[in-house]
């Protein structure tokens, strides 16, 4: 049934247009850079010691990055998802905000909350400032990614291991080494997120390796060697990734570790309070602290800059929604494509190279990407596509759509065949079990990736700020443009109002899964 | 003489209450069994004895020494010296064979842990197994990892939890073998209590010193394998011949 959906000519459509509007554009700028006007050793040769230092710098931010966001995310996963903590259903979605709030946003409170309190901003606009607060943005990722881990895993196996050992012994040597492949999914996306960021840096005026190829292309247009640093950036994360798969394909014991049983919940007893106050001192300091410091900041001239804050992001918001909705529901889409034959059981070739045509384009950073999709559709043949919004969409298209991909193909394998192939012995046809067993069992899960998707293409800066046709007025860029020249207040108005506004939109549309979704957990069940 | 003892044991889940003022002796060197229909709270025992659940209310006494009292845990299941056999066996899956039986061992600051493994292994017939992962492993050959993990601790009490629920009936059989087997072992056997639930009155009936019947968290009639067969409760009556 598999194999009838791969080859069906729908499919090979979706297929076929992602090659063609984001997989040839991006394949095309890197082997023009590397081969075209000269040869590819003189070519290589842009790349000097100096390219390699940065990238050795960028490589060490991000792994401390990754090393922290990893080791308090499996603090907070496992209070959140092991223990009785109190409000822990509340901590659980709270925690969550600064994944989704654009990571500018918080740079811009930080640097507020330095210059409020200290009067002097060294101190975070450096690389321990880059550290820290992608740290605070990367953590409830790891915590997601652990937490889950850590609830899947069959309480028998922990039960074993008190009949025999202690507390300690259990959590060091059970439970981790159990989730193991948790902590490196955790460790390797946050590493390659870190290392393509490119906002926070660039606010804080810190010299990474994305700033470096941004300021290579947009400021010196020495667009050979910005891709030649492109593309040993996207090698590296490319390798991480496929390393990470391999070694999760490895793990011997992966079959039998899925198959949680109930999770076993600790009673925190007296150390209650104290886990209490973490998660709440947490929360201020990643959500609360920031907000409060950029209400502060803007008010602090009166209500005049955030009047004029209003007026000047008003324009953007109907774009913004509207592209972030157009790019959710795009991806949305890809990734159903992509993740329903794992539910059909036949892993086909054009099934699995999708799968890793969507990893290999995921990894790529965000300003690599933009680069490429630019040289590419910068052409008076596709200027239909470059002077308007369908470039950004292709942009959140190539960024997200491995997202969903993942999310939906998860849901999916919890399903189990059975349910379709009993239907199909009552002749039911592969589009009407689609529509009438699938999608309606798979509906929290869409609905989550769209979520998920929606928000991360409201903030989306990195593809966007290479993207965006001029006259185009998009949230995110209009804060970024006014950020260099504009007063403190007036920027800190504009970064409270685009928090405001994802808060409210993440508020919105938890109610909304909330309510439709909430019969869901007895369907999956 | 009683090895474990609870008294008036009160247990629920949430609202839902699982075990009602039970009490029960088990005797020393025998091998109980835990008879009855699914939720009526013979895993729930075990458990308790284990100390994987506190009781609402009620007393525990294994050995002499209360383990369990008023909503509180005395001794930590690790000092109880006992096994548990799991319905699903909780073999670690990231542990080898070796690695599953040796780990109690190890934590426990052992001396001759190799040898003691292998030895195990061999009374098994588990040896060419040593580096493999569970999942490499039959239903019986897992089985039986199970209980030796279990054993090479050397516990007085074994607990199992309808251990051969999964498996088809010649394995069953020839691991009911094993069991009995284990209690006359001059390896294991010495002194070993075993206690062992199951919902299947054959099992029961071929492997019990002693049968407790158990229906809604309440113990209906308790005995050795002839009192249980001619008794006169119309609960046990039906179970043993349904």
């Amino acid at each position: 049934m598999g194999r009838k959906l791969i080859e069906h000519p729908f499919y090979a459509i979706i297929f076929g247009s992602f090659v063609f509007f984001i997989v040839i554009p991006v394949a095309y700028t890197l082997g023009t850079a590397l081969f075209a006007d000269s040869s590819l050793t003189d070519n290589l040769q842009l790349l000097n010691k100096d390219t390699f230092l940065l990238l050795a710098k960028s490589c060490i931010i991000a792994f401390s990055i990754a090393l922290l966001s990893t080791l308090f995310g499996t603090a907070l996963g496992f209070l959140l998802y092991k223990t009785q903590v109190p409000f822990r259903s509340f901590f659980k979605i709270a925690l969550l905000i600064p994944l989704f709030i654009s990571p500018y946003i918080l740079a811009v409170a930080w640097k507020d909350f330095f210059f409020l309190l200290f009067n002097n901003t060294d101190f975070i606009s450096s690389y321990i400032g880059v550290i820290l607060v992608l740290t605070s943005i990367f953590t409830p990722l790891s915590m997601l990614i652990v937490g889950s881990a850590l609830a899947n895993i069959n309480a028998q196996l922990e039960e074993t291991g008190f009949v025999i050992t202690d507390f300690r012994s259990v959590i060091f040597k059970i439970m981790l080494p159990l989730i193991k492949p948790a902590l490196i999914t955790s460790f390797v996306l946050v590493f390659i997120f870190s290392i393509s960021e490119f906002s926070v840096p660039a606010f804080f005026g810190v010299k990474v390796f994305t700033t470096e190829i941004f300021t290579q292309f947009s400021a010196f247009y020495n667009h050979s060697l910005a891709i030649l640093q492109s593309a040993l950036l996207i090698l590296l994360c490319v390798l991480l990734l496929l390393s990470e798969r391999k070694y999760i394909a490895d793990a011997p014991f992966l079959s039998v570790s899925g198959k949680g049983k109930s999770t076993k919940f600790y009673n925190l007893e007296n150390k209650k309070w104290i886990s209490l106050f973490f998660l709440a001192g947490w929360f201020f300091i990643s959500v609360i602290l920031p907000f409060i410091v950029l209400i502060v900041q803007s008010f602090q001239d009166g209500i005049a800059k955030f009047v004029q804050a209003f007026e000047l992001l008003k324009p953007t918001f109907g774009n913004s929604l509207g592209l972030a909705l157009a790019g959710a529901l795009i991806t949305v889409f890809i990734g159903f494509t992509v993740a329903y034959p794992t539910w059909s059981g036949v892993e086909t070739k054009s099934g699995k190279s999708f799968d890793w045509l969507l990893l290999v384009v995921f990894a790529i950073p965000s300003t690599i990407l933009g680069i490429s999709l630019i040289k590419f559709y910068n052409h008076p043949i596709l200027d239909f596509i470059y002077s308007g919004y369908a470039i950004i969409l292709i942009g959140y298209t190539a960024k997200f759509s491995f997202i969903s991909a993942k999310l939906i193909g998860n849901a999916i394998m919890q399903i189990p065949n059975s349910l379709d192939e009993a239907a199909q012995i009552e002749g039911i046809a592969l589009s009407k079990r689609i529509q009438k067993i699938l999608i309606p069992l798979i509906m929290p899960a869409l609905f989550a990736a769209f979520v998920i998707n929606f928000i991360f293409c409201l903030g989306e800066l990195g593809i966007t700020i290479m993207l965006y046709p001029p006259g185009t007025e998009i949230m995110p860029i209009k804060v970024f443009t006014i950020m260099a020249n504009a007063p403190q207040s007036l920027t800190s108005s504009m970064t409270l109002i685009v928090f405001s506004v994802t808060l409210l939109i993440i508020a919105c549309l938890y109610f909304i899964g909330k309510t439709f979704f909430k019969d869901y957990s007895n369907v999956n069940n | 003489m009683s090895i474990i003892k609870l008294n008036n044991i009160t247990h629920s889940y949430g609202d839902k209450p699982v075990l009602q003022e039970l009490t029960l002796n088990i005797e020393d060197n025998q091998l109980s069994c835990l008879l009855g229909g699914s939720g009526c709270g013979k895993t729930t025992i075990l458990r308790l004895i284990a100390g994987l659940e506190i009781p609402t209310n009620g007393q525990i006494i294994i050995q002499d020494k209360i383990v369990t009292d008023k909503q509180k845990i005395i001794i930590p299941p690790y000092k109880r010296n006992l096994g548990y056999i799991f319905q699903d066996l909780a073999l670690w899956p990231h542990f080898t064979v070796y690695k599953n039986i040796a780990f109690g061992l190890r934590e426990r600051k052992e001396k001759n842990v190799k040898y003691t493994v292998f030895k195990m292994l061999e009374f098994f017939g588990l040896q060419d197994h040593a580096d493999k992962y569970p999942h490499q492993l039959s239903g019986g050959q897992q089985q039986l990892v199970a209980i030796s993990r279990a054993l090479v601790l050397k516990p007085r009490i074994l607990l199992m939890d309808e251990p051969l629920a999964n498996l088809d009936v010649k394995l069953k059989r020839k691991l009911l073998e094993h069991i009995k087997n284990l209690k006359q072992s001059r390896e294991f056997g010495i002194n070993l209590t075993i206690v062992y639930v199951t919902h299947d009155h054959k099992e029961a009936l071929t492997l019990a010193d002693t049968i407790v019947v158990l229906n809604e968290g309440k113990i209906e009639e308790t005995g050795n394998i002839e009192q249980i067969k001619k008794s006169k409760n119309e609960y046990v009556q039906y179970f043993i011949e349904k």
